[in-house]
């Protein structure tokens, strides 16, 4: 399907384009590291969930301790792995949609790649060596968070230029969830890590603010780097390549710009849901409470938005195993968004804050939603990307999808029992008043379900594993070459030439 | 072969960026600016060099295109 028909109907014959010379090169490199980061953020996540079943497994080396590899964890998984996607992708769609090359030349996108690349491996590095700013999904201390900045702006100045100079002239939808997540992003990040440094040649620095303001802003960052790192950018992804993926255009476009304003409007509200039964004010926890119930319209409008764009393409998830990917994607995106406004109510809160439960509904938000999205996008776009005629195996794909399904089933569903259990016996009382269990027997209670998590990881891990070795296939074998896909041209006449 | 502009702005900064990680490093008072610094050094040189292959790689592109039409 062309560009130009994602809105929907054209109601004017649009003129023949002018063929463009995209900038496929900066999105393919971004392809092959989001690829890299997956598997090493779900190698990490699963040492780290042995770790937390088995604690001997850090062998008493400060640089295996789960203090340290946590943060390597979240960081691969959020920003190197959904990162290198939600750049190369931003970068593809708004040259596709644009009908431009990317602004600012070639050096200006590698700056960008490789700027990208370097911060997540001096972030980690910086993380194994026990330097940390102990702010949730931001602890790179000032040195990387302006680095991050520099290269966040250059990204912003292509995405914007390339949408300054486009030859089309509607934006269409994906561009304005990207660009959304792109300024919004930027500035959380250079609110959230206001400090000041110890000495400018030293690693150490301090927040700007403190106390209950300090968490406050911390949460405002944190909820609005899953609402628009994880959510935003994530369904720009959604808007283009489902559509392109499913040959049709996008079920209700109206309903995709309401999507959006409603989104972005309420999302950054929520983030006090975080802080309930804290020193933050009441009128704040309930102001953060409201606005996450809110959340539940303009995101469930999305998701059938997205899946009602399989309208009359229902078919090809029998035959597609990246569209499969990405609309079960949407279904994990509607159930982790139903999940969430639900924990923000202050009672459900008050059992469910500090126990598994969270990690379970933030996993079904990024393995199901995140990661799934970001699978159907790359397996669309790497036999496209090199120009090979698909995927080396489709069937290796859908085993890639029914493993990773059932790896996210164990995770949260253990989870789900853990975080309920230890919410429960942190509660109990005795009939005369004292509590019923100590801590310790919440952690031995679940314990067989770290293990059950554990395992589901490791499902996820082989599934990720299964993707990189068929996408490898699919750019060097030569059974996915263009040529090899059509029908081999004979060698002798098909119809017998008379007197021959 | 032409220069793009963003060639030249993107390897001065590259050069500002590495002078200025060798001076983090030189001064560094943890081991974190140190490995920081010098990494941003060895990061703006080897930017710069893979800049300078690809012009001339692209030189040996145009050359090769311009024989093909003689």
């Amino acid at each position: 399907m062309s560009d130009l028909a994602l809105a929907g109907p054209a109601t004017a014959a649009p003129p023949i384009p002018a063929a463009v010379e995209y900038n496929e090169a900066v999105v393919q490199k971004f392809v092959i590291a989001a690829v890299f980061w997956s598997i090493v953020a779900f190698l990490v996540g699963v040492y780290i969930a042995s770790e937390l079943a088995w604690p001997a497994l850090n062998f008493g080396l400060p640089w295996l301790n789960f203090g340290r590899l946590r943060p390597v964890h979240t960081s691969a998984a959020i920003f190197a792995f959904g990162g290198s996607a939600l750049l190369g992708t931003s970068f593809h769609v708004v040259q596709r949609t644009c009908r431009a090359r990317l602004f600012g030349g070639e050096a200006l996108a590698d700056f960008v790649f490789w700027g990208y690349q370097f911060f997540i491996v001096m972030a980690a590095l910086s993380y194994v060596m026990g330097f940390s700013k102990s702010r949730e999904y931001a602890e790179p201390e000032w040195h990387l968070d302006l680095w991050l900045t520099l290269v966040w702006v250059l990204y912003a100045a292509i995405f914007i230029g390339t949408l300054v100079k486009r030859q089309e002239p509607h934006i269409y939808v994906a561009n304005w969830f990207y660009l959304a997540f792109i300024l919004t992003i930027a500035v959380l990040h250079i609110g959230n890590n206001l400090g000041v440094p110890v000495s400018w040649f030293g690693a150490k620095s301090y927040s700007l603010f403190s106390g209950a303001q300090d968490a406050l802003i911390q949460w405002w960052y944190g909820h609005n780097a899953v609402g628009f790192f994880l959510t935003a950018g994530f369904l720009g992804m959604m808007y283009y390549y489902i559509p392109k993926a499913a040959g049709r255009p996008v079920y209700s476009y109206r309903l995709s710009i309401i999507h959006f304003w409603a989104l972005i409007f309420i999302y950054i509200w929520a983030g006090p849901h975080h802080l309930h039964w804290t020193a933050l004010p009441d009128w704040a926890q309930t102001l953060g409470m409201a606005f996450s119930i809110m959340l539940w319209m303009p995101s469930w409008g999305g998701m059938i938005n997205g899946l009602m764009t399989l309208s009359g393409a229902w078919d090809k998830l029998r035959t597609d195993p990246g569209l499969r990917f990405s609309v079960t994607a949407v279904g994990f995106y509607g159930m982790a968004t139903f999940e969430g406004p639900v924990m923000s109510v202050r009672q459900v809160n008050a059992l469910s804050h500090y126990t598994d439960w969270t990690i379970g509904h933030v996993h079904s938000g990024a393995l199901g939603w995140v990661a799934f999205i970001s699978f159907g996008a790359i397996y669309y776009l790497v036999p496209n990307l090199w120009r090979r005629s698909g995927l080396y195996s489709v069937r290796l794909a859908a085993w890639h999808y029914w493993i990773s399904t059932l790896g996210i089933v164990l995770y949260i569903t253990s989870m789900w029992v853990a975080g309920i259990m230890e919410g429960l016996m942190w509660r109990a009382y005795d009939a005369n008043g004292f509590l019923q269990y100590s801590f310790v027997e919440s952690v031995v209670a679940v314990h067989p379900f770290f293990v059950i998590r554990m395992l589901g990881g490791v499902l996820f891990l082989i599934g990720g594993l299964l993707m990189a070795y068929n996408l490898i296939m699919t750019v060097q074998s030569p059974s996915t070459e263009r040529e090899a896909a059509l029908s081999p041209i004979p060698s002798t006449p098909l119809v017998p030439v008379i007197g021959a | 072969m032409e220069i793009e502009t963003s060639d030249m702005v993107v390897g001065a900064m590259m050069v500002a960026l590495g002078l200025l990680g060798l001076v983090m490093a030189s001064r560094a008072i943890d081991e974190e600016i140190f490995i920081f610094g010098l990494s941003l050094a060895g990061f703006a040189v080897v930017f710069v060099m893979g800049q300078i292959r690809r012009h001339f790689d692209r030189a040996d592109a145009a050359r090769a295109r311009s024989r093909e039409h003689v």
